[in-house]
Protein backbone atom coordinates (compact mmCIF):
# COMPACT_ATOMS: atom_id res chain seq x y z
CA UNK A 1 0.00 0.00 0.00
CA UNK A 2 1.50 3.27 -1.55
CA UNK A 3 1.53 6.20 1.80
CA UNK A 4 2.02 9.71 1.08
CA UNK A 5 5.30 11.16 3.47
CA UNK A 6 4.05 14.12 5.51
CA UNK A 7 6.38 16.30 3.84
CA UNK A 8 4.40 15.15 0.57
CA UNK A 9 1.01 15.42 1.96
CA UNK A 10 1.54 19.12 3.21
CA UNK A 11 2.28 19.63 -0.42
CA UNK A 12 -0.62 18.82 -1.22
CA UNK A 13 -3.36 19.89 0.46
CA UNK A 14 -1.38 23.04 0.68
CA UNK A 15 -2.13 22.99 -3.84
CA UNK A 16 -5.76 22.67 -3.58
CA UNK A 17 -7.02 25.83 -2.60
CA UNK A 18 -4.47 27.76 -4.60
CA UNK A 19 -5.42 25.82 -7.73
CA UNK A 20 -8.88 26.61 -6.90
CA UNK A 21 -8.59 29.90 -6.35
CA UNK A 22 -6.67 30.57 -9.65
CA UNK A 23 -9.32 28.73 -11.84
CA UNK A 24 -11.67 31.22 -10.15
CA UNK A 25 -9.57 33.94 -10.72
CA UNK A 26 -9.60 33.06 -14.59
CA UNK A 27 -12.44 32.19 -15.11
CA UNK A 28 -13.88 35.85 -13.54
CA UNK A 29 -11.57 37.24 -15.87
CA UNK A 30 -12.02 35.34 -19.25
CA UNK A 31 -14.15 32.73 -19.54
CA UNK A 32 -12.61 30.15 -22.10
CA UNK A 33 -13.99 29.22 -25.56
CA UNK A 34 -14.36 25.68 -25.97
CA UNK A 35 -13.32 25.48 -29.66
CA UNK A 36 -13.33 21.41 -32.32
CA UNK A 37 -10.61 22.32 -35.35
CA UNK A 38 -12.11 25.70 -35.05
CA UNK A 39 -15.61 25.36 -34.10
CA UNK A 40 -16.77 26.94 -31.05
CA UNK A 41 -18.75 24.53 -29.31
CA UNK A 42 -21.98 25.36 -26.30
CA UNK A 43 -24.71 23.69 -25.13
CA UNK A 44 -28.47 24.70 -25.39
CA UNK A 45 -29.75 24.11 -21.68
CA UNK A 46 -32.83 22.39 -22.77
CA UNK A 47 -30.83 19.54 -23.29
CA UNK A 48 -30.40 18.93 -19.67
CA UNK A 49 -33.79 17.04 -19.07
CA UNK A 50 -33.36 15.90 -15.25
CA UNK A 51 -32.44 19.21 -13.75
CA UNK A 52 -34.34 20.74 -10.73
CA UNK A 53 -37.30 22.56 -11.10
CA UNK A 54 -37.67 26.10 -12.33
CA UNK A 55 -36.21 28.17 -8.98
CA UNK A 56 -34.79 25.14 -6.98
CA UNK A 57 -31.55 26.66 -5.32
CA UNK A 58 -29.57 23.88 -6.75
CA UNK A 59 -30.85 24.70 -10.86
CA UNK A 60 -27.83 26.53 -11.47
CA UNK A 61 -25.18 24.56 -9.78
CA UNK A 62 -26.56 21.62 -11.29
CA UNK A 63 -26.12 23.26 -14.97
CA UNK A 64 -22.31 24.68 -14.05
CA UNK A 65 -21.63 21.05 -12.82
CA UNK A 66 -22.90 19.65 -16.09
CA UNK A 67 -21.14 21.82 -18.29
CA UNK A 68 -17.96 21.46 -16.36
CA UNK A 69 -18.09 17.79 -16.53
CA UNK A 70 -19.06 17.92 -20.40
CA UNK A 71 -15.35 20.67 -20.66
CA UNK A 72 -17.98 23.02 -22.70
CA UNK A 73 -17.26 26.59 -21.72
CA UNK A 74 -20.66 28.09 -22.95
CA UNK A 75 -24.44 27.90 -22.80
CA UNK A 76 -27.91 29.53 -24.04
CA UNK A 77 -29.62 29.34 -21.27
CA UNK A 78 -33.67 29.19 -20.75
CA UNK A 79 -35.61 31.36 -19.08
CA UNK A 80 -37.04 28.81 -17.42
CA UNK A 81 -33.56 28.13 -15.76
CA UNK A 82 -33.01 31.71 -14.84
CA UNK A 83 -36.57 32.57 -13.45
CA UNK A 84 -38.66 30.96 -10.82
CA UNK A 85 -41.14 29.68 -13.15
CA UNK A 86 -41.08 27.57 -15.92
CA UNK A 87 -41.31 29.20 -19.78
CA UNK A 88 -44.75 27.69 -20.11
CA UNK A 89 -45.97 30.41 -17.62
CA UNK A 90 -44.98 33.05 -20.04
CA UNK A 91 -47.01 31.99 -23.20
CA UNK A 92 -45.16 30.76 -25.84
CA UNK A 93 -47.13 27.85 -26.28
CA UNK A 94 -50.12 28.77 -27.28
CA UNK A 95 -52.31 25.61 -26.35
CA UNK A 96 -50.85 26.06 -22.33
CA UNK A 97 -52.55 29.82 -22.67
CA UNK A 98 -56.04 27.80 -22.84
CA UNK A 99 -55.41 26.57 -19.55
CA UNK A 100 -57.59 28.01 -16.69
CA UNK A 101 -55.63 29.28 -14.77
CA UNK A 102 -52.31 30.82 -17.58
CA UNK A 103 -53.90 34.40 -17.02
CA UNK A 104 -53.24 34.57 -13.19
CA UNK A 105 -49.88 32.74 -13.45
CA UNK A 106 -48.84 35.02 -16.41
CA UNK A 107 -49.26 38.09 -14.23
CA UNK A 108 -47.01 36.94 -11.37
CA UNK A 109 -44.08 36.50 -14.19
CA UNK A 110 -44.91 39.67 -15.46
CA UNK A 111 -45.12 40.99 -11.96
CA UNK A 112 -41.66 39.28 -10.81
CA UNK A 113 -40.05 40.85 -14.00
CA UNK A 114 -40.73 43.88 -12.98
CA UNK A 115 -40.32 43.71 -9.78
CA UNK A 116 -36.87 41.36 -9.22
CA UNK A 117 -33.91 43.39 -8.57
CA UNK A 118 -31.23 43.47 -11.32
CA UNK A 119 -28.98 41.94 -8.70
CA UNK A 120 -30.76 38.61 -8.99
CA UNK A 121 -29.04 38.53 -12.45
CA UNK A 122 -25.70 39.43 -12.14
CA UNK A 123 -25.61 36.90 -8.99
CA UNK A 124 -26.24 34.58 -11.31
CA UNK A 125 -23.69 35.48 -13.62
CA UNK A 126 -21.00 35.32 -11.30
CA UNK A 127 -21.53 31.60 -10.68
CA UNK A 128 -20.86 31.07 -13.92
CA UNK A 129 -17.94 33.70 -14.20
CA UNK A 130 -16.55 32.07 -11.37
CA UNK A 131 -16.19 28.39 -12.95
CA UNK A 132 -14.58 30.18 -15.72
CA UNK A 133 -18.29 29.47 -17.91
CA UNK A 134 -20.59 32.09 -19.71
CA UNK A 135 -24.21 32.79 -20.92
CA UNK A 136 -23.55 33.60 -24.39
CA UNK A 137 -27.47 33.71 -25.56
CA UNK A 138 -30.47 34.00 -23.15
CA UNK A 139 -33.33 31.75 -24.77
CA UNK A 140 -36.37 34.04 -24.39
CA UNK A 141 -39.42 32.78 -26.07
CA UNK A 142 -40.92 36.53 -27.24
CA UNK A 143 -44.34 36.48 -27.99
CA UNK A 144 -47.67 38.52 -27.82
CA UNK A 145 -48.53 38.62 -23.79
CA UNK A 146 -45.40 40.24 -23.25
CA UNK A 147 -46.00 43.74 -22.40
CA UNK A 148 -43.50 46.66 -23.72
CA UNK A 149 -42.16 47.24 -20.13
CA UNK A 150 -41.31 43.60 -19.90
CA UNK A 151 -39.45 43.13 -22.96
CA UNK A 152 -37.45 46.33 -22.23
CA UNK A 153 -36.79 44.34 -18.45
CA UNK A 154 -35.87 40.99 -20.33
CA UNK A 155 -33.25 42.79 -22.64
CA UNK A 156 -31.49 44.24 -19.28
CA UNK A 157 -31.55 40.84 -17.47
CA UNK A 158 -30.21 39.98 -20.28
CA UNK A 159 -27.33 42.23 -20.94
CA UNK A 160 -26.94 41.34 -16.57
CA UNK A 161 -26.24 37.78 -17.28
CA UNK A 162 -23.36 38.49 -19.42
CA UNK A 163 -25.50 37.28 -22.28
CA UNK A 164 -24.09 38.36 -26.21
CA UNK A 165 -27.77 38.16 -27.11
CA UNK A 166 -30.98 36.53 -27.59
CA UNK A 167 -31.38 33.49 -28.98
CA UNK A 168 -35.45 33.00 -29.40
CA UNK A 169 -38.92 30.74 -30.34
CA UNK A 170 -40.65 33.66 -31.67
CA UNK A 171 -42.77 34.60 -34.61
CA UNK A 172 -42.65 37.21 -37.30
CA UNK A 173 -45.63 39.50 -35.85
CA UNK A 174 -43.75 39.42 -32.73
CA UNK A 175 -40.53 40.05 -34.31
CA UNK A 176 -42.09 43.38 -35.69
CA UNK A 177 -42.38 44.16 -32.03
CA UNK A 178 -39.13 43.48 -31.00
CA UNK A 179 -37.46 45.99 -33.57
CA UNK A 180 -37.35 49.16 -31.42
CA UNK A 181 -36.27 47.11 -28.55
CA UNK A 182 -33.15 45.73 -30.12
CA UNK A 183 -32.09 49.07 -31.73
CA UNK A 184 -32.51 50.72 -28.09
CA UNK A 185 -30.80 48.01 -26.28
CA UNK A 186 -27.81 47.52 -28.74
CA UNK A 187 -28.77 44.32 -28.49
CA UNK A 188 -29.11 40.71 -31.24
CA UNK A 189 -31.82 38.44 -31.11
CA UNK A 190 -31.02 35.56 -33.02
CA UNK A 191 -34.57 33.47 -34.17
CA UNK A 192 -34.89 29.65 -33.88
CA UNK A 193 -36.89 27.60 -36.22
CA UNK A 194 -39.17 24.75 -35.29
CA UNK A 195 -40.88 22.66 -38.30
CA UNK A 196 -44.67 24.06 -38.92
CA UNK A 197 -45.12 24.60 -42.52
CA UNK A 198 -48.57 25.54 -42.76
CA UNK A 199 -48.43 28.93 -40.39
CA UNK A 200 -46.69 31.66 -42.49
CA UNK A 201 -46.20 33.65 -38.95
CA UNK A 202 -43.51 30.56 -37.56
CA UNK A 203 -39.96 30.28 -38.30
CA UNK A 204 -39.86 27.11 -40.54
CA UNK A 205 -38.61 27.98 -43.79
CA UNK A 206 -36.06 29.65 -45.45
CA UNK A 207 -38.42 32.53 -46.41
CA UNK A 208 -39.57 32.99 -42.92
CA UNK A 209 -36.06 34.06 -41.76
CA UNK A 210 -35.21 36.07 -44.39
CA UNK A 211 -38.33 38.58 -43.70
CA UNK A 212 -37.08 38.90 -40.47
CA UNK A 213 -33.55 39.54 -41.47
CA UNK A 214 -35.03 42.31 -43.78
CA UNK A 215 -36.59 43.68 -40.75
CA UNK A 216 -33.71 44.85 -38.40
CA UNK A 217 -29.84 44.71 -38.70
CA UNK A 218 -29.99 43.32 -35.44
CA UNK A 219 -32.02 40.50 -36.18
CA UNK A 220 -30.01 36.90 -36.68
CA UNK A 221 -30.54 33.12 -37.13
CA UNK A 222 -30.18 30.17 -34.82
CA UNK A 223 -30.53 27.39 -36.71
CA UNK A 224 -31.93 24.41 -35.72
CA UNK A 225 -30.25 22.13 -38.24
CA UNK A 226 -32.72 19.20 -37.00
CA UNK A 227 -36.01 20.87 -37.47
CA UNK A 228 -34.76 22.45 -40.44
CA UNK A 229 -34.11 19.11 -41.96
CA UNK A 230 -37.25 17.73 -40.74
CA UNK A 231 -39.35 20.20 -42.50
CA UNK A 232 -37.68 19.20 -45.53
CA UNK A 233 -35.22 22.37 -46.02
CA UNK A 234 -31.41 21.78 -46.38
CA UNK A 235 -29.45 23.59 -43.95
CA UNK A 236 -26.07 23.68 -45.83
CA UNK A 237 -27.53 25.77 -48.54
CA UNK A 238 -29.46 27.87 -45.98
CA UNK A 239 -25.95 28.19 -44.56
CA UNK A 240 -23.93 29.29 -47.39
CA UNK A 241 -26.28 31.46 -48.09
CA UNK A 242 -26.72 33.22 -44.73
CA UNK A 243 -23.94 32.66 -43.12
CA UNK A 244 -23.21 36.00 -42.39
CA UNK A 245 -26.50 36.45 -40.30
CA UNK A 246 -26.34 32.89 -38.22
CA UNK A 247 -25.14 33.12 -35.03
CA UNK A 248 -25.48 29.64 -33.83
CA UNK A 249 -26.91 26.14 -34.74
CA UNK A 250 -28.66 23.68 -32.60
CA UNK A 251 -26.93 20.38 -33.73
CA UNK A 252 -29.96 17.38 -33.59
CA UNK A 253 -30.67 15.06 -35.63
CA UNK A 254 -33.86 14.38 -37.20
CA UNK A 255 -35.58 12.33 -39.74
CA UNK A 256 -37.03 14.33 -43.05
CA UNK A 257 -41.02 14.35 -43.21
CA UNK A 258 -41.26 15.78 -39.49
CA UNK A 259 -39.40 12.42 -38.58
CA UNK A 260 -38.51 12.02 -34.88
CA UNK A 261 -35.20 12.94 -33.45
CA UNK A 262 -32.70 10.29 -33.92
CA UNK A 263 -29.17 9.78 -31.66
CA UNK A 264 -26.37 11.45 -33.43
CA UNK A 265 -25.80 9.80 -37.01
CA UNK A 266 -29.00 7.64 -36.76
CA UNK A 267 -31.40 10.74 -38.43
CA UNK A 268 -31.30 12.69 -41.98
CA UNK A 269 -29.75 15.68 -40.48
CA UNK A 270 -26.56 16.84 -42.31
CA UNK A 271 -24.13 16.55 -39.07
CA UNK A 272 -20.93 16.59 -40.45
CA UNK A 273 -21.74 18.12 -43.78
CA UNK A 274 -22.74 21.29 -41.52
CA UNK A 275 -20.03 21.17 -38.95
CA UNK A 276 -17.53 20.68 -41.69
CA UNK A 277 -19.00 23.83 -43.64
CA UNK A 278 -18.43 25.48 -40.55
CA UNK A 279 -15.09 24.65 -40.44
CA UNK A 280 -13.76 24.80 -43.62
CA UNK A 281 -14.82 28.07 -44.24
CA UNK A 282 -14.33 29.74 -40.51
CA UNK A 283 -17.64 30.58 -40.61
CA UNK A 284 -18.48 32.36 -36.87
CA UNK A 285 -21.24 30.25 -36.28
CA UNK A 286 -21.03 28.59 -32.46
CA UNK A 287 -22.73 24.60 -32.60
CA UNK A 288 -24.42 24.24 -29.88
CA UNK A 289 -25.87 20.84 -28.27
CA UNK A 290 -28.90 20.16 -27.86
CA UNK A 291 -29.92 16.85 -26.65
CA UNK A 292 -33.86 15.04 -27.11
CA UNK A 293 -33.99 11.81 -28.96
CA UNK A 294 -34.81 9.23 -26.11
CA UNK A 295 -32.74 7.42 -23.96
CA UNK A 296 -32.76 5.55 -20.51
CA UNK A 297 -29.31 7.06 -19.50
CA UNK A 298 -28.80 10.53 -17.80
CA UNK A 299 -29.17 13.88 -20.22
CA UNK A 300 -25.57 14.67 -19.07
CA UNK A 301 -24.39 11.14 -20.55
CA UNK A 302 -26.00 11.83 -23.98
CA UNK A 303 -24.77 15.24 -24.38
CA UNK A 304 -21.20 14.02 -23.76
CA UNK A 305 -22.03 11.19 -26.53
CA UNK A 306 -23.27 14.44 -28.75
CA UNK A 307 -20.07 16.09 -28.08
CA UNK A 308 -18.23 12.93 -28.87
CA UNK A 309 -19.70 12.62 -32.57
CA UNK A 310 -19.25 16.08 -33.32
CA UNK A 311 -15.69 16.11 -32.64
CA UNK A 312 -14.75 13.17 -34.22
CA UNK A 313 -17.04 14.52 -37.84
CA UNK A 314 -14.69 17.30 -37.31
CA UNK A 315 -11.35 14.97 -36.67
CA UNK B 1 5.74 9.43 14.12
CA UNK B 2 5.50 7.93 10.65
CA UNK B 3 4.50 4.81 11.98
CA UNK B 4 1.58 5.66 14.25
CA UNK B 5 0.34 7.80 10.82
CA UNK B 6 0.80 4.54 8.83
CA UNK B 7 -1.63 2.80 11.13
CA UNK B 8 -3.85 5.59 10.88
CA UNK B 9 -4.20 5.61 7.61
CA UNK B 10 -4.85 1.90 7.60
CA UNK B 11 -7.39 2.11 10.13
CA UNK B 12 -8.98 5.06 7.58
CA UNK B 13 -9.09 2.57 4.42
CA UNK B 14 -10.20 -0.82 6.37
CA UNK B 15 -13.26 1.28 7.91
CA UNK B 16 -13.51 2.55 4.16
CA UNK B 17 -13.52 -0.82 3.08
CA UNK B 18 -16.06 -1.81 5.47
CA UNK B 19 -18.58 0.44 5.37
CA UNK B 20 -18.91 1.02 1.61
CA UNK B 21 -18.58 -2.77 0.51
CA UNK B 22 -22.21 -3.98 1.78
CA UNK B 23 -23.33 -0.76 -0.44
CA UNK B 24 -21.77 -1.67 -3.14
CA UNK B 25 -22.61 -4.94 -3.18
CA UNK B 26 -26.32 -3.87 -2.46
CA UNK B 27 -25.86 -1.37 -5.80
CA UNK B 28 -24.50 -4.40 -7.91
CA UNK B 29 -27.47 -6.80 -6.64
CA UNK B 30 -30.51 -4.91 -6.73
CA UNK B 31 -30.67 -2.89 -9.96
CA UNK B 32 -32.35 0.37 -9.86
CA UNK B 33 -36.14 0.23 -10.19
CA UNK B 34 -35.97 4.07 -12.32
CA UNK B 35 -34.11 5.58 -14.91
CA UNK B 36 -34.27 8.72 -17.33
CA UNK B 37 -37.34 7.15 -18.49
CA UNK B 38 -38.99 6.53 -15.29
CA UNK B 39 -40.06 3.83 -13.33
CA UNK B 40 -39.53 0.13 -14.70
CA UNK B 41 -43.07 -1.42 -15.53
CA UNK B 42 -43.77 -4.93 -13.48
CA UNK B 43 -44.28 -6.57 -16.35
CA UNK B 44 -41.97 -7.27 -19.77
CA UNK B 45 -44.69 -6.61 -21.98
CA UNK B 46 -45.50 -3.45 -20.26
CA UNK B 47 -41.72 -2.43 -20.31
CA UNK B 48 -41.07 -3.01 -24.06
CA UNK B 49 -43.53 -0.55 -23.98
CA UNK B 50 -42.17 2.11 -21.79
CA UNK B 51 -38.80 0.98 -23.77
CA UNK B 52 -41.08 2.35 -27.57
CA UNK B 53 -42.45 5.37 -24.99
CA UNK B 54 -39.24 6.40 -24.00
CA UNK B 55 -36.73 6.08 -26.57
CA UNK B 56 -39.47 7.67 -29.09
CA UNK B 57 -38.80 10.27 -26.70
CA UNK B 58 -42.43 10.65 -26.15
CA UNK B 59 -41.85 11.03 -21.78
CA UNK B 60 -40.41 15.20 -23.25
CA UNK B 61 -43.49 16.24 -24.46
CA UNK B 62 -45.92 14.07 -22.46
CA UNK B 63 -44.04 13.55 -19.19
CA UNK B 64 -42.84 9.99 -17.62
CA UNK B 65 -45.76 9.39 -15.78
CA UNK B 66 -48.54 11.07 -18.12
CA UNK B 67 -48.77 14.10 -15.77
CA UNK B 68 -46.49 16.34 -16.28
CA UNK B 69 -47.43 17.26 -20.19
CA UNK B 70 -45.07 20.24 -21.61
CA UNK B 71 -44.32 22.07 -24.39
CA UNK B 72 -47.86 22.38 -25.90
CA UNK B 73 -48.68 19.03 -25.28
CA UNK B 74 -51.52 17.13 -24.82
CA UNK B 75 -52.47 16.00 -21.53
CA UNK B 76 -52.65 12.26 -22.17
CA UNK B 77 -54.10 11.35 -18.97
CA UNK B 78 -57.35 13.68 -20.12
CA UNK B 79 -57.34 13.01 -23.91
CA UNK B 80 -60.69 11.47 -24.95
CA UNK B 81 -58.85 10.05 -28.05
CA UNK B 82 -56.84 7.91 -25.18
CA UNK B 83 -60.07 7.08 -23.57
CA UNK B 84 -61.81 6.08 -26.12
CA UNK B 85 -58.67 3.72 -27.76
CA UNK B 86 -57.83 -0.24 -27.70
CA UNK B 87 -54.11 -1.19 -28.27
CA UNK B 88 -53.15 1.29 -30.05
CA UNK B 89 -56.50 1.36 -33.11
CA UNK B 90 -57.01 5.25 -32.08
CA UNK B 91 -53.91 6.86 -31.42
CA UNK B 92 -51.82 4.54 -33.84
CA UNK B 93 -52.66 6.52 -36.50
CA UNK B 94 -52.12 9.83 -34.64
CA UNK B 95 -48.70 8.64 -33.55
CA UNK B 96 -47.72 7.07 -37.04
CA UNK B 97 -49.09 10.55 -39.11
CA UNK B 98 -47.69 13.05 -36.06
CA UNK B 99 -49.15 16.79 -35.91
CA UNK B 100 -47.13 18.66 -38.20
CA UNK B 101 -49.49 22.01 -37.58
CA UNK B 102 -49.03 22.13 -34.29
CA UNK B 103 -46.51 25.57 -33.02
CA UNK B 104 -43.91 23.03 -32.17
CA UNK B 105 -45.22 20.12 -34.41
CA UNK B 106 -45.15 16.61 -32.97
CA UNK B 107 -42.57 13.79 -35.54
CA UNK B 108 -44.23 11.39 -37.31
CA UNK B 109 -43.53 7.85 -35.67
CA UNK B 110 -44.24 5.93 -39.06
CA UNK B 111 -41.54 3.61 -38.93
CA UNK B 112 -43.42 1.88 -35.51
CA UNK B 113 -44.24 -1.73 -36.11
CA UNK B 114 -47.84 -3.27 -35.53
CA UNK B 115 -46.57 -4.97 -32.32
CA UNK B 116 -44.44 -1.43 -31.20
CA UNK B 117 -47.71 0.35 -31.61
CA UNK B 118 -49.55 -2.20 -29.20
CA UNK B 119 -46.76 -2.25 -26.77
CA UNK B 120 -46.83 1.63 -26.75
CA UNK B 121 -50.56 1.82 -26.43
CA UNK B 122 -50.96 -0.74 -23.76
CA UNK B 123 -47.85 1.15 -21.88
CA UNK B 124 -50.06 4.63 -22.25
CA UNK B 125 -53.02 3.56 -21.13
CA UNK B 126 -50.90 1.50 -17.60
CA UNK B 127 -49.93 5.08 -16.80
CA UNK B 128 -53.57 7.04 -17.78
CA UNK B 129 -54.81 4.01 -15.29
CA UNK B 130 -52.23 4.45 -12.08
CA UNK B 131 -52.32 8.70 -12.87
CA UNK B 132 -56.06 8.14 -12.75
CA UNK B 133 -55.95 6.29 -9.57
CA UNK B 134 -53.99 8.56 -7.94
CA UNK B 135 -56.14 11.43 -8.52
CA UNK B 136 -59.48 9.83 -8.33
CA UNK B 137 -58.80 8.16 -4.59
CA UNK B 138 -58.32 10.99 -3.25
CA UNK B 139 -61.67 13.02 -1.79
CA UNK B 140 -61.55 16.93 -3.11
CA UNK B 141 -62.48 19.44 -0.94
CA UNK B 142 -63.46 21.41 -4.13
CA UNK B 143 -65.90 18.91 -5.20
CA UNK B 144 -69.94 19.68 -5.29
CA UNK B 145 -72.06 18.00 -3.34
CA UNK B 146 -72.20 14.45 -4.69
CA UNK B 147 -75.36 12.99 -5.65
CA UNK B 148 -76.64 9.33 -4.64
CA UNK B 149 -79.64 10.00 -7.76
CA UNK B 150 -77.33 10.35 -10.30
CA UNK B 151 -75.01 7.48 -9.22
CA UNK B 152 -77.64 5.20 -9.63
CA UNK B 153 -78.41 6.91 -13.14
CA UNK B 154 -75.03 6.34 -14.19
CA UNK B 155 -74.74 2.47 -12.56
CA UNK B 156 -77.87 1.87 -14.39
CA UNK B 157 -77.18 3.79 -17.40
CA UNK B 158 -73.55 5.09 -19.04
CA UNK B 159 -71.56 3.17 -16.95
CA UNK B 160 -73.24 -0.26 -17.90
CA UNK B 161 -72.40 -1.53 -13.76
CA UNK B 162 -75.72 -3.27 -13.93
CA UNK B 163 -74.93 -5.80 -16.23
CA UNK B 164 -72.49 -7.14 -13.89
CA UNK B 165 -73.51 -5.70 -10.75
CA UNK B 166 -76.39 -6.06 -9.02
CA UNK B 167 -77.57 -3.66 -5.72
CA UNK B 168 -79.25 -6.40 -3.96
CA UNK B 169 -77.20 -8.88 -4.95
CA UNK B 170 -73.16 -9.36 -5.06
CA UNK B 171 -73.27 -5.55 -3.48
CA UNK B 172 -76.02 -5.89 -1.00
CA UNK B 173 -74.67 -4.05 2.28
CA UNK B 174 -71.67 -3.39 0.36
CA UNK B 175 -71.50 -0.10 2.73
CA UNK B 176 -71.73 -2.28 5.87
CA UNK B 177 -68.69 -4.10 4.83
CA UNK B 178 -66.26 -1.62 3.62
CA UNK B 179 -66.04 2.66 4.90
CA UNK B 180 -65.57 4.96 2.45
CA UNK B 181 -62.34 5.75 1.98
CA UNK B 182 -62.08 1.35 1.03
CA UNK B 183 -65.52 1.75 -0.81
CA UNK B 184 -64.13 4.66 -3.24
CA UNK B 185 -60.18 2.60 -3.81
CA UNK B 186 -62.09 -0.74 -4.34
CA UNK B 187 -64.99 1.20 -7.15
CA UNK B 188 -61.84 2.60 -8.99
CA UNK B 189 -59.94 -0.84 -8.96
CA UNK B 190 -61.18 -3.85 -7.52
CA UNK B 191 -58.14 -5.84 -8.54
CA UNK B 192 -54.28 -5.58 -8.02
CA UNK B 193 -53.05 -2.27 -7.32
CA UNK B 194 -49.93 -3.37 -10.63
CA UNK B 195 -50.28 -5.91 -13.40
CA UNK B 196 -48.13 -8.99 -12.28
CA UNK B 197 -45.90 -10.96 -14.73
CA UNK B 198 -47.46 -14.29 -15.97
CA UNK B 199 -51.05 -13.18 -14.82
CA UNK B 200 -53.86 -11.78 -17.18
CA UNK B 201 -55.95 -9.57 -15.85
CA UNK B 202 -59.47 -11.11 -15.36
CA UNK B 203 -62.19 -9.65 -17.71
CA UNK B 204 -63.88 -7.98 -14.83
CA UNK B 205 -60.73 -6.22 -13.57
CA UNK B 206 -60.34 -5.47 -17.58
CA UNK B 207 -63.70 -3.56 -17.82
CA UNK B 208 -62.71 -2.09 -14.17
CA UNK B 209 -59.56 -0.76 -15.71
CA UNK B 210 -61.43 0.82 -18.70
CA UNK B 211 -63.83 2.42 -16.43
CA UNK B 212 -60.81 3.85 -14.13
CA UNK B 213 -59.45 5.48 -17.59
CA UNK B 214 -62.68 7.58 -18.35
CA UNK B 215 -64.01 8.58 -14.76
CA UNK B 216 -64.81 11.74 -14.19
CA UNK B 217 -64.30 12.93 -10.30
CA UNK B 218 -68.38 13.46 -10.38
CA UNK B 219 -68.66 9.92 -11.62
CA UNK B 220 -67.23 8.72 -8.85
CA UNK B 221 -68.40 10.86 -6.30
CA UNK B 222 -71.59 9.86 -7.49
CA UNK B 223 -71.03 6.48 -7.38
CA UNK B 224 -69.68 6.29 -4.45
CA UNK B 225 -72.77 8.39 -2.84
CA UNK B 226 -74.91 5.63 -4.45
CA UNK B 227 -73.02 2.48 -3.07
CA UNK B 228 -73.47 4.13 0.37
CA UNK B 229 -76.86 3.79 0.58
CA UNK B 230 -76.96 0.27 -0.08
CA UNK B 231 -77.30 -0.99 3.19
CA UNK B 232 -78.58 -4.24 3.29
Amino acid sequence: MMLYTRREMARLLAGIPVSLAMTRQAGRETPGLTTVNGVVFGVETFSFHDLPPSGDPKLIPTIISNLRALGIAECEIMSGHIEPFPSVMTGWWVQSRRAPDFQRRREEARNWRLTVPMQYYRVIRRQFEDAGLRIYFYNVNFNETFTDEERDRTFEAAHELGAEGFSSSTVLTEARRLVPFVDRHKMFVAMHNHNNLSDPDQFATPQSFETALAMSKLFYVTLDIGHFTAGNNDPVTFIRRHHDRIKNIHVRDRKRDNGPNRPFGQGDTPIKEVLGLIRDNRYPIRAYLEYEYGSFRSSLDEVKACFEYCKDALD
Amino acid sequence: MLRVLQRRARLIVAAILFFATPRLLTAQQQPPLQDAGGYKAPTAALERGRAVYVLNHCHFCHGTDLTQATMGAANLVESVLVGLDQDGKSIGPLVRAGLPNLQTAMPSYRDLTAEEMVDLARYIHFLRQQAKYKELVVTSAQAPASDAQAGRTYFNGVGNCASCHSPVGDLAGISRKYDAPMLRSRLLRPGPAMPVEGAAATAGHAVHLRLLENYTRANVDNLLAYLQTLLQ
